[in-house]
């Protein structure tokens, strides 16, 4: 039981970062109907641009190295933007889910070609520290990392629904038509919300790091799949959802990772999003009128 | 010049598994279980010429039926989903493929050494070619030989009135099911036919390089094979013919001697190649 619990908190902490990935995907698909293929590896992208930080700055603090990974995931969505949407009509999904394909091959291949393929240190926060209670113990750096992608998801949420920047976007994710006609700039909102979606990646991608303590491209694959996978059981569009479905996921795969080892782990997660397609083919928190 | 051959068989497999995903790109749907269905076509026409002693053309025939029952089962319920959803849906459905082969082991012994998939370290000995003294070229024309029925078949497909119903769901569904046309129907039908030729592609493949693995039949398989159609463009099959050729002839061999940047340029060929024509090489130009 207490290995249960033990396993399930720690997923449910990791589970923080799938929600940040999930949102990122859920953002672009409100505002733009398009999927960004390229997410995962921008976010990873912008994690490793964080340790040119330490390449400058040797002693550079941890903090420094994830601020580097903020500015960096949020140049690197600015790129993607430029490069595999703005200049492809809205007309062509096909040709924007290919293009992010090839963005994200191509983020890989810098990573790799810039490291020699191998993983890199990623400095972590409060590793030594482990709050416990008799048996069960709560690591500080997952701490940290939930702590730091919770003032994420609120600086968001102020964001969406405190500012005119905000407005614009839910504006634009409901009615494009209708709100260019109230004299919102499409492209802009567009540009804006991949700037933003980076730079959430980034701290994502940096906590991911510092959590698993190394960095290596290996990790997009997987983080791409989970945060598809993050995204459509919370809901596409729905940020609630993303959250809550990010946790979810991490949660329910450590606890079967502990039971059925890792090899196996991922083919439940699957399992448990064709469960959900099947019965709740919305997700958690579908969005009224159903639009996709 | 065996190196040509060996090419001209990659090319063949490789344009199997565009052709796979083009006739569901024709009805609208992007499916990334590509990957899933060649996987099981590999593993099936391994097993029964490794294990089950059978010849080749059997084999493959059972791959095109496996591969066609699994993506008839899979279709029903991935298809009440649509888009987005779906390019996750079957996503995941190819990834869980792929985890599967990762944990199957079944091996029997065969004379001094056991044979038959191992989970993470693969099937090896997939020796039917060498065991029976076929040479790169045969090889090469046998593939072509499938590659060209598959071919000629999607483009009688386009030509009938079949390919105008797949075409019709494609360009509007709302429009199409109204005048009649079964959605359901047209969608599974096109994504058994899919995995059908997939399966095939998954046994010749499995053949050629004698020995796979769950890694062979990754992501990256999976979107190399819509890759295929949409760079090459959705007019013709010969759009998926072309692009297999321009990716693997030109930038996967082609450009070799540029050595570590090829990787890189690969990526960026892509980006640029869909930003100058959305609509693939052959496109009408109008729709994606």
């Amino acid at each position: 039981m207490l290995d249960f619990l033990q396993s399930l908190s720690d997923g449910l902490l990791f589970g923080s970062t799938y929600a940040l990935i999930g949102i990122g995907f859920t953002l672009v698909f409100g505002v733009m109907h398009k999927i960004n293929m390229a997410y995962a590896a921008a976010s990873i992208g912008g994690a490793y641009s964080g340790l040119l930080v330490l390449k400058v700055m040797a002693a550079a603090p941890p903090a420094l190295v994830f601020f580097g990974a903020f500015l960096g995931g949020g140049v690197a969505g600015a790129l993607v933007y430029v490069t595999c949407f703005h200049f492809i009509p809205l007309r062509s999904p096909l040709a924007t889910l290919m293009s992010t394909v090839g963005m994200l091959l191509l983020i890989d291949e810098i990573v790799v070609h810039v490291t020699n393929g191998m993983p890199q240190n990623y400095p972590a926060m409060f590793d030594d520290v482990m709050l416990r209670a008799g048996e069960f113990t709560l690591r500080g750096d997952l701490l940290l990392v939930f702590g730091v992608a919770v003032l994420c998801m609120a600086a968001l949420m102020l964001l969406l629904y405190r500012t005119r920047l905000g407005l614009a976007t839910r504006a634009v994710s409901q009615q494009p038509v209708a709100a260019r006609l109230c004299g919102i700039r499409l492209e802009r909102v567009n540009a804006t919300t991949f700037i933003i979606t980076g730079l959430l990646g980034g701290i994502a991608g940096a906590l991911i790091g510092a959590s698993v303590g190394t960095l290596s491209p290996l990790l997009t694959t997987p983080l791409t799949v989970k945060g598809l996978i993050v995204t459509v059981i919370g809901g596409l569009g729905s940020i609630p959802g993303a959250i809550v479905a990010g946790l979810l996921v991490g949660g329910f795969e450590n606890v079967l990772q502990m039971y059925r080892g890792v090899t196996e782990r991922d083919l439940y997660v699957m399992l448990l999003l064709f469960v959900f397609l099947t019965f709740r083919p919305g997700g958690i928190f579908a969005p009224r009128g159903g639009r996709d | 010049m065996d190196f040509y051959f060996g090419l001209a068989q990659i090319i063949g497999v490789h344009t199997l598994l565009g052709l796979s995903a083009y006739i569901l790109l024709l009805t609208g749907q992007v499916s990334l279980a590509q990957a899933g269905f060649y996987a099981i076509g590999a593993y099936v026409a391994g097993m029964l010429t490794v294990l089950g002693g059978w010849h080749l053309v059997p084999a493959l025939g059972a791959s095109a039926v496996c591969g066609a029952a699994v993506a008839c089962a899979v279709g029903f319920p991935a298809l009440r989903v649509k888009g987005l959803m779906l390019v996750i849906a079957t996503l995941a459905f190819g990834e869980g493929v792929r985890l599967f082969f990762f944990n199957f082991d079944y091996q029997i012994a065969k004379g001094d050494l056991k044979v038959g998939p191992l989970g993470g370290e693969g099937f090896r000995q997939i020796r039917f070619f060498p065991e029976n003294g076929w040479s790169t070229f045969e090889v090469m024309l046998f593939i072509w030989v499938f590659v060209a029925g598959a071919m000629a078949l999607l483009w009688w497909f386009d030509r009938s009135r079949y390919g105008t119903v797949l075409r019709a769901v494609g360009e509007d569904e709302l429009a199409a099911q109204s005048v009649g046309i079964n959605l359901t129907a047209v969608k599974v039908s096109a994504m058994t036919v899919g995995g059908a030729i997939a399966g095939v592609g998954g046994g010749l493949y499995a053949h050629y390089t004698t020995h796979i693995e769950h890694s062979s039949f990754n992501i990256l398989v999976a979107t190399f094979a819509i890759a295929y159609p949409i760079v090459g463009g959705l007019r013709s099959v010969f759009g998926t013919l072309l692009a297999v050729i321009f990716v693997q002839g030109f930038l996967i061999e082609g450009l070799r001697f540029l050595g570590d940047w090829r990787n890189l340029l690969f990526g960026a060929l892509i980006v640029l190649a869909m930003n100058l024509r959305p609509s693939g090489f052959l496109g009408t130009g109008r729709r994606a």
